[in-house]
């Protein structure tokens, strides 16, 4: 049974195998598009992981008494489950599989203990368009084969959160139809990090890519610490035509000590200054063009800058997940389907208002 | 825009404002130009604003006749011919040297329903049949042209009558001095009726382009200006044609050592002409020069607005400097041709690009419509401008010149250019009165016209110091007038940047805007040029900052680290060319060449159209 296989061998096939996140990532692979190496840890090696640690009828059955209008309860719940995976180990079948994985990254990457991301990637079955968006957990800067097994523990575990019960029981979700993929990943040694979406997300502008990013990891954006950079990049003429520098007086570094990030003031004179350069911008905006005609829609993308590469080695993509409010719009025609002499004709009446 | 905000009241401006170095500005021109009068009520409620494009230096009296000859065809155009709905004409005015222009309030609603009747039965018409329109304005112009140049403008006024005028073969029953007077009106004839031309589908295709250009902003709330530009421009336009012809002749001479050995020497243009002819490929590569100087060398140096820029016929200087650039490259191994093929294959793919984001079929089709009229209009736009602004105004810079000629041996002037400081109407008194002293008979004084001369280019000096208000009058509310929108760019935030610079100096501005004409940001120092025979000033990686460009400019702007100009839009030659180098251009700022200066430290925004000045130069 495979437990662990490497990103590179997925696609978008391996939904069901790894999840929607870990897909994709294998899908940007094999279309050349720099996303950090690692591996995936399949939804076989959970569904093994419960069997062997003997968790998965209490599981169920715990998740069968919640009432998610009763906050309490919703919790207590989640706290049980939680301590259910804290207790058991994971299994010598997965790491036997593991282990290799990771050094083969120590290898890859030429550093041993090479630091890892480990973030989680739900699947649900016969579900192709349930959003986890931002439900599950990620532990950055993790070291060692071990140490990733336990976050991956620590993954699997967020599958159970208040939230992702609750969010499960409103949508409709069964919960024995939702499993959880882990994927493993060098960590990009962030200057700058962002997210981008291959879309003007203010009015839908399909020629425009909007940018925001920020000093050190993006998980300051995410928490709304800091007002990230904002720029909208011209797709097509990569032209910049919109740079909007914040104040950012604090940033996202990975902390040595433990598995998660933590927020530093920034004293330098980066806080006024661009988080990336133009020429970054312009391979991200031609990134997300790439990664945007692959899947054949909208994208909304995880970006990040290495703090040791070199231009262009440098620009990572993270993730890359469709963008929603936009593409479920029907298209309507913008110029009210008018032909192009009525168009002169509205236009020779027309007056510009300049006052 | 509340009251307070406004802009100086014109007559009031024009009474107290003008500073008294410009004393005596009025006479020289005429006076339907004037604020105030009958027309003063009407004057003051409408909104006027410098005409940077046209007259950015003060007006030499006679260059005016081209504003005066626009101002009938452009608005006529408008308003009598394709009949643009709520659109009038532009009006002008000249204060203190400087032209003012604005667009006339619309007519009344009766009137607009009329034309909207007679646009929609007339605006497709050129589109439809551009290509034989096209050849047919052609053969005009150029008819036109050779019939200014055939006006026979006497050498001198001769102190008697030569013999052969006596006698029937060579009789004539009129003077050298009548010759004079009608050489000069025949001129301004032509000249007056070649601005007729000038504007034959001009108001259309702006017209065409606009509404192409708000389609794609409609479809694209975010593409910038210049990418929508960078759609539309032509490659393969009449004003990259002089620029073309000096590859090729850089070409010939490559193919031929001893020619290209003259040629990169660094002797004037006259001593390499007299090299040249010394070996017999030298005299070959001399007959290739000469078979292009009409149409192709009639180009001028600057705008083709001022009797001062010159042209590449007269400052041989200017295409040979060029060659020699050219033969240089051409031995780096470089390729100096533009491949129109490149650059037309590279636009379609950036318009095929957009045009995949369209979502509905509808919107894709309406698009395409637009997109192709556009195109076949708008090389009008493109193609006209050589004919006219250059290679006619050539020619009329020649006949004026040889008409100060006349006047110079005649005793009425010092100097060839001082009849540029008399007015259209004034040089026929000009020539009238020498005419008059030369059949007289001898010791009759003259008006001293030289004098005047020599005031008035004292007067133009001093306006050149002086800094007039950006606009005055009421601001607008809105604008229906093509050319307003497109060619000067008058919009909410122009007028807010007037508002607010109006009071400042240039020289002591730390940033100025235009047109984001080219993307790109590089920070350099700055090199501020007039005309381009001063181009061999300019070292690599410099800044570019001129009043305008054009294609007697192109192999600078291969050097160059960024170009910025006062005058021209998105489709300005500086514009295209620097789009095709992938330089930053920042166009149409108005006073670049006044707030910047040489040596100053700048940043050019090409993406925001923002020239900052980061550091003054050393003074």
């Amino acid at each position: 049974m495979t437990y662990v296989v490497d990103l590179k061998e997925l696609d978008r096939h391996a939904i069901g195998l790894v999840g929607g996140k870990n897909a994709n990532l294998g899908e940007l692979l094999k279309r050349g598009i720099r996303v950090p190496p690692g591996f995936a840890v399949t939804v076989n090696g959970f569904l093994h992981y419960l069997d062997e640690a003997g968790i998965r009828d209490d599981l169920f059955a715990l998740l069968g008494e919640v009432q998610t209008e009763d906050t309490a309860c919703l919790d207590t719940v989640s706290a049980e489950i939680r301590g259910l995976f804290r207790q058991s180990q994971m299994p010598d079948a997965i790491m036997a599989q593991l282990r290799p994985h990771y050094e083969r990254l120590e290898d890859v990457c030429g550093r041993e203990g090479i630091p890892v991301a480990v973030r989680s990637s739900a699947t649900a079955e016969d579900l192709p368009n349930a959003s986890f968006a931002g439900q599950q957990d990620t532990f950055l800067w993790v070291r060692g084969a071990d140490e990733v097994a336990t976050y991956v523990r620590r993954c699997w575990a967020s599958l159970y959160s208040s939230r992702a019960i609750s969010y499960r029981v409103m949508n409709g979700f069964p919960h024995d139809k939702v499993f959880m993929s882990v994927g493993v990943q060098k960590m990009v040694n962030a200057k700058a990090a962002g997210v981008m979406f291959t879309l003007d997300p203010a009015n839908g502008d399909r020629s425009q890519v909007l940018l925001e990013g920020t000093w050190g990891l993006g998980e300051s954006v995410a928490s709304g610490e800091v007002t990230p950079d904002q720029f909208r990049v011209d797709k097509i003429s990569k032209e910049i035509n919109r740079r909007h520098i914040s104040h950012k007086h604090v940033e996202c570094i990975p902390d040595p000590t433990g598995g998660i990030a933590k927020i530093v003031p920034i004293h330098d004179d980066r806080c006024d200054k661009s988080c990336v350069t133009d020429e970054e911008l312009r391979e991200l905006a031609r990134i997300s063009r790439l990664i945007e005609d692959h899947y054949g829609g909208p994208q909304d993308i995880e970006w990040a800058i290495d703090h040791d590469l070199a231009f262009p080695e440098n620009v990572f993509i993270v993730q890359a997940r469709p963008e929603t409010v936009w593409s479920q719009k029907k298209p309507e025609p913008l110029l009210a389907g008018k032909s192009a002499s009525e168009l002169l004709l509205q236009r020779a009446l027309q007056v510009i208002k300049v006052g | 825009m509340t009251q307070s905000n406004s802009f100086p009241q014109p007559t009031a401006y024009a009474a107290t404002e003008i500073p008294s170095s410009l004393a005596g500005w009025e006479a020289m021109y005429p006076s339907h130009f004037f604020f105030g009068g009958a027309r003063e009520e009407w004057e003051n409620r409408h909104f006027w604003y410098l005409d940077k494009i046209h007259a950015p230096y003060p007006l030499p009296p006679l260059d005016h006749i081209f504003q005066q000859a626009w101002q009938i065809s452009l608005s006529q155009h408008t308003t009598r011919i394709f009949c643009i709905p709520p659109a009038q004409g532009i009006a002008q005015r000249i204060v203190g040297c400087y032209q003012y222009i604005c667009a006339v309030e619309p007519p009344p609603d009766e009137v607009i329903g009329e034309k909207a009747a007679l646009f929609q039965a007339r605006a497709h018409y050129p589109v439809e049949h551009y290509d034989e329109l096209w050849e047919e304005w052609l053969v005009r112009v150029q008819a036109l042209g050779a019939e200014l140049k055939a006006i026979k403008v006497p050498a001198e006024l001769p102190r008697y009558v030569p013999d052969n005028e006596m006698f029937p073969d060579g009789f004539k029953g009129y003077t050298a001095a009548y010759e004079l007077m009608e050489s000069f009106d025949r001129a301004v004839n032509c000249l007056y009726k070649g601005w007729q031309y000038h504007f034959n589908y001009l108001n259309l295709a702006y017209l065409y382009y606009l509404t192409f250009f708000g389609a794609a902003k409609t479809l694209f709330p975010g593409v910038s200006d210049a990418a929508v530009s960078k759609m539309v421009a032509g490659a393969d336009v009449s004003m990259f044609r002089p620029d073309a012809e000096m590859c090729r002749l850089a070409r010939l001479a490559y193919e031929d050592g001893p020619v290209a050995a003259i040629l990169e020497r660094e002797d004037t243009a006259a001593e390499k002409i007299v090299s040249l002819r010394e070996i017999q490929s030298g005299r070959d590569w001399l007959d290739e020069f000469d078979k292009i100087r009409d149409p192709w060398l009639h180009i001028s140096t600057g705008s083709g607005w001022y009797y001062n820029e010159g042209s590449w016929l007269n400052k041989l200087d200017v295409p040979f400097g060029y060659v020699k650039g050219y033969i240089e490259r051409l031995q780096k191994g470089e390729r100096i041709e533009r491949s129109l093929d490149e650059i037309g294959a590279a636009r379609d793919a950036v318009l095929g690009e957009y045009r995949s984001l369209i979502r509905t079929d509808e919107d894709r089709a309406t698009f395409d419509n637009a997109y192709s009229d556009t195109r076949i209009i708008y090389r009008y736009a493109e193609d006209h401008l050589f004919w006219i602004e250059h290679w006619f105004h050539t020619l009329w810079w020649d006949k004026i010149r040889e008409i100060g000629g006349a006047l110079v041996k005649a005793g009425s002037l010092k100097k060839v250019d001082d009849i540029f400081m008399f007015n259209r109407f004034e040089v026929p008194a000009l020539i009238e009165d020498s005419a008059t002293r030369w059949a007289l008979g001898e010791g009759v004084p003259s008006m001293d016209w030289a004098g005047t001369a020599a005031k008035r280019h004292g007067i133009l000096n001093a306006a050149g110091k002086w800094i007039p208000s950006p606009a005055l009058g009421q601001t607008p509310e809105e604008v229906a007038e093509p050319f307003t929108i497109m060619l000067w760019g008058v919009t909410t935030d122009k007028v807010g940047d007037w508002l607010k610079g109006s009071s400042v100096d240039p020289g002591d501005l730390n940033e100025i805007k235009g047109f984001a004409s080219s993307a790109g940001v590089v920070e350099g120092v700055a090199r501020v040029l007039h005309t381009a025979d001063e181009i061999m000033k300019l070292k690599a990686g410099e800044i570019l900052v001129c009043p305008s460009t054009n294609p007697s400019w192109g192999p600078a702007l291969g050097r160059v680290g960024a170009a910025v100009t006062d005058i021209g839009g998105l489709t300005s030659h500086a514009a295209i060319v620097a789009r095709e180098y992938g330089l930053p251009a920042v166009t149409g700022t108005g006073l670049a060449t006044t707030a910047i200066k040489t040596g100053d430290r700048v940043r050019v925004d090409g993406d925001t159209g923002v020239v900052t000045i980061l550091e003054r130069a050393a003074v």
